[in-house]
């Protein structure tokens, strides 16, 4: 069982040697491997966006207000309360989800039209600016410093290698859940909503109430990528919760590919090392990724993961298809029966 | 036998047009009851009231003895009542399988928890689920397209398929709305076997139908909408002869 999956899985594991050795062989500094935290970070943000986009096909404007939110949450309570960062981890998101509830019942009474998109504009300026002018909670436009770190039995993991291998086993855990929940029957009901509607209304599905449900797990999710943020740089201010960190996951989903749930992980991926290699050019770097943004909608509409595996597979099937049977040409894979 | 579903006094304004008028419906169980009309006589409208997608004006429904006036579409699926829709309405992007599977939602009992953990018990059902939907499949047509998604469908086999979805519910009330459009004439003679078959197997079918010989040899009753007002209701035969059906078909007769 435990030796089936790895065989199964060749390419996936090859992915995770790589993630694993990486802050070992390459990564070495504690600069580096906090960016290597990063891709984690926004791997998670990405995800939870893509849920809101690439499952719902919904468009969410306040997601980086959720991760903030979730930010600020954790810190505080460590803060203020000496709360463990590890009750943050579970609390962030419980209260992301808990606002994602009360703005998903507010605006998804209809699907169809962007009625979410336009409450989660509002509700992401006015999250902002509660932030920057709530001074004695919020701390301002300096916002919360010497946020602490998690600790394992008084050991405070203040090491990103640490950090990192807890963030990357989180986010397994993440896409592992995703995919499971793909395929319950609530995965199913969601799916089918964004697929029709009416349809789905017709065979006993209630798309508002599943449509609430999914925001709030979406924010919930985001709300735990800045709980980690938090408690890794160990800092919050207002900006998390602006437009530049919304425009970051937007990049990161749209980059990698909307539902397909490895997309964001690699979006998150090209943004980090990109925009690291671009360091010098500063708030410029964002025209480089909106000319980046352009290329890739222009040429791969679908994002760089779909494009990417769709070609593997090819060169894959057309070695396969040259061992077994030598001129015979090629079955599709969907012509093969189902066991 | 027994009424099914009764609308009483049922009603929908639009502005000042009434696009239902006072509509008395009433369809026994285990029959297949034909609702008629030329276009824009009110069918479609009546069908979006009665499944709860537009709150009427004014009136009733009654389902099974209870009111469902104005109860959501997924409630009544619930309950057994579910409809087809006029434009082709499927899941598109997803294949014929997955379209009947996805529409099995009611009879899905899995856990959440049982989903993220692949128990027996939900593998189980996946299974049990999967056999289901192979076999009304089949019984639609469409055993051997499972893999194809459902946008690359013919034009019949859409239909096929809707029908399919609509049975994955397990409904006790089909409402299939012009269910042979766009269909050939065989295509059409299959789908009315096809409905003669639930019907053996102890569905009700509220047939709502713009091609007047495609269901005169399948309906136990007609009923005839014209301008949102039920003009006539009887038999087949009775209704072929009505003079006020032919005249809203076709006009009236030059000097009659």
């Amino acid at each position: 069982m435990l030796l089936r999956f790895p065989a199964r899985h060749p390419v996936g594991m090859a992915i995770l040697g790589i993630a694993l050795a990486v802050p070992l062989v390459l990564f070495t500094n504690a600069y580096n491997r906090g960016l290597l935290v990063l891709i984690v970070i926004y791997a998670v943000g990405g995800l939870s966006l893509d849920y809101i986009m690439g499952e719902m096909g919904q468009f969410s404007f306040g997601h980086a207000a959720f991760w903030g939110f979730g930010a600020y949450v954790s810190a505080k309570l460590a803060l203020d309360l000496g709360i463990s960062p590890w009750i943050g981890f579970l609390a962030a998101p419980a209260a992301a989800g808990l606002v994602g509830l009360l703005i998903g019942y507010i605006a998804l009474r209809r699907t169809r039209n962007l009625e979410l998109a336009i409450v989660t504009l509002g509700f992401g300026v006015l999250a902002w600016t509660v932030a920057l002018r709530w001074r004695p909670v919020t701390g301002g436009p300096s916002g919360l410093r010497q946020v602490p770190p998690p600790s394992i039995l008084g050991w405070e993991i203040r090491s990103e290698l640490a950090y990192y291998y807890f963030a990357l086993l989180v986010l397994l855990l993440i896409v592992f859940f995703l995919s499971r929940l793909r395929e319950s029957r609530f995965g199913k009901a969601v799916r089918s909503i964004h697929e029709n509607e009416d349809l789905a209304r017709s065979v006993g599905v209630s798309a508002t109430r599943h449509y609430v449900y999914a925001f709030s797990f979406a924010c919930a999710l985001v709300g735990f990528s800045g709980a980690l943020y938090a408690h890794h740089f160990r800092f919050v201010n207002p900006n998390l919760l602006g437009l530049q960190y919304m425009f970051i996951f937007l990049i990161v989903v749209l980059v990698g590919g909307t539902g397909t749930l490895w997309g964001p992980v690699l979006g998150a991926v090209i943004f980090v090392l990109v925009s690291e290699w671009l360091r010098a050019l500063q708030e410029y770097r964002f025209v480089i990724f909106g000319v980046v943004l352009l290329l890739v909608v222009l040429f791969m509409p679908r994002g760089v993961y779909p494009t990417v595996r769709g070609a593997l597979g090819r060169v894959v099937e057309r070695r396969a298809a040259a061992r077994s049977a030598p001129g015979s040409g090629s079955g599709g894979p969907g012509e093969t029966a189902v066991g | 036998m027994a009424a099914l579903l009764r609308t009483t006094g049922l009603t929908k304004m639009f502005g000042g047009l009434s696009a239902v008028d006072d509509l008395d419906l009433l369809v026994d169980e285990g029959e297949i009851m034909g609702l008629i009309g030329p276009n824009g006589s009110g069918k479609t409208t009546a069908l979006n009231l009665i499944t709860g997608f537009i709150k009427p004006t004014r009136g009733r429904v009654t389902y099974r003895g209870a009111d469902v006036t104005g109860v959501q579409p997924y409630d009544l699926a619930r309950v057994g009542l579910v409809r087809t829709f006029q434009i082709t309405t499927l899941f598109e992007n997803l294949t014929v399988r997955e379209n009947v599977l996805h529409a099995g939602h009611l009879n899905n009992s899995t856990s959440l928890f049982g989903a993220l953990a692949r128990s027996k018990k939900f593998r189980e059902q996946s299974s049990r689920m999967e056999e289901r939907a192979q076999r009304l499949l089949s019984l639609v047509g469409l055993g051997e397209r499972i893999d194809t998604v459902a946008r690359d469908l013919s034009a019949g086999e859409h239909r096929y398929l809707e029908i399919a979805i609509a049975l994955a519910t397990d409904p006790r009330m089909l409402l299939l709305d012009e269910p042979a459009t766009g269909l050939n004439p065989e295509e059409a003679g299959y789908l009315m076997d096809l409905i003669r078959t639930l019907r053996d197997q102890g569905m009700t079918v509220l047939l709502v139908e713009h091609n007047m010989r495609l269901i005169t040899n399948i309906c136990t009753r007609i009923t005839v909408l014209n301008f949102g007002a039920k003009i006539a209701e009887g038999t087949p035969e009775e209704i072929v002869g009505n003079e006020d059906v032919v005249t809203a078909y076709l006009g009236k007769r030059r000097g009659a």
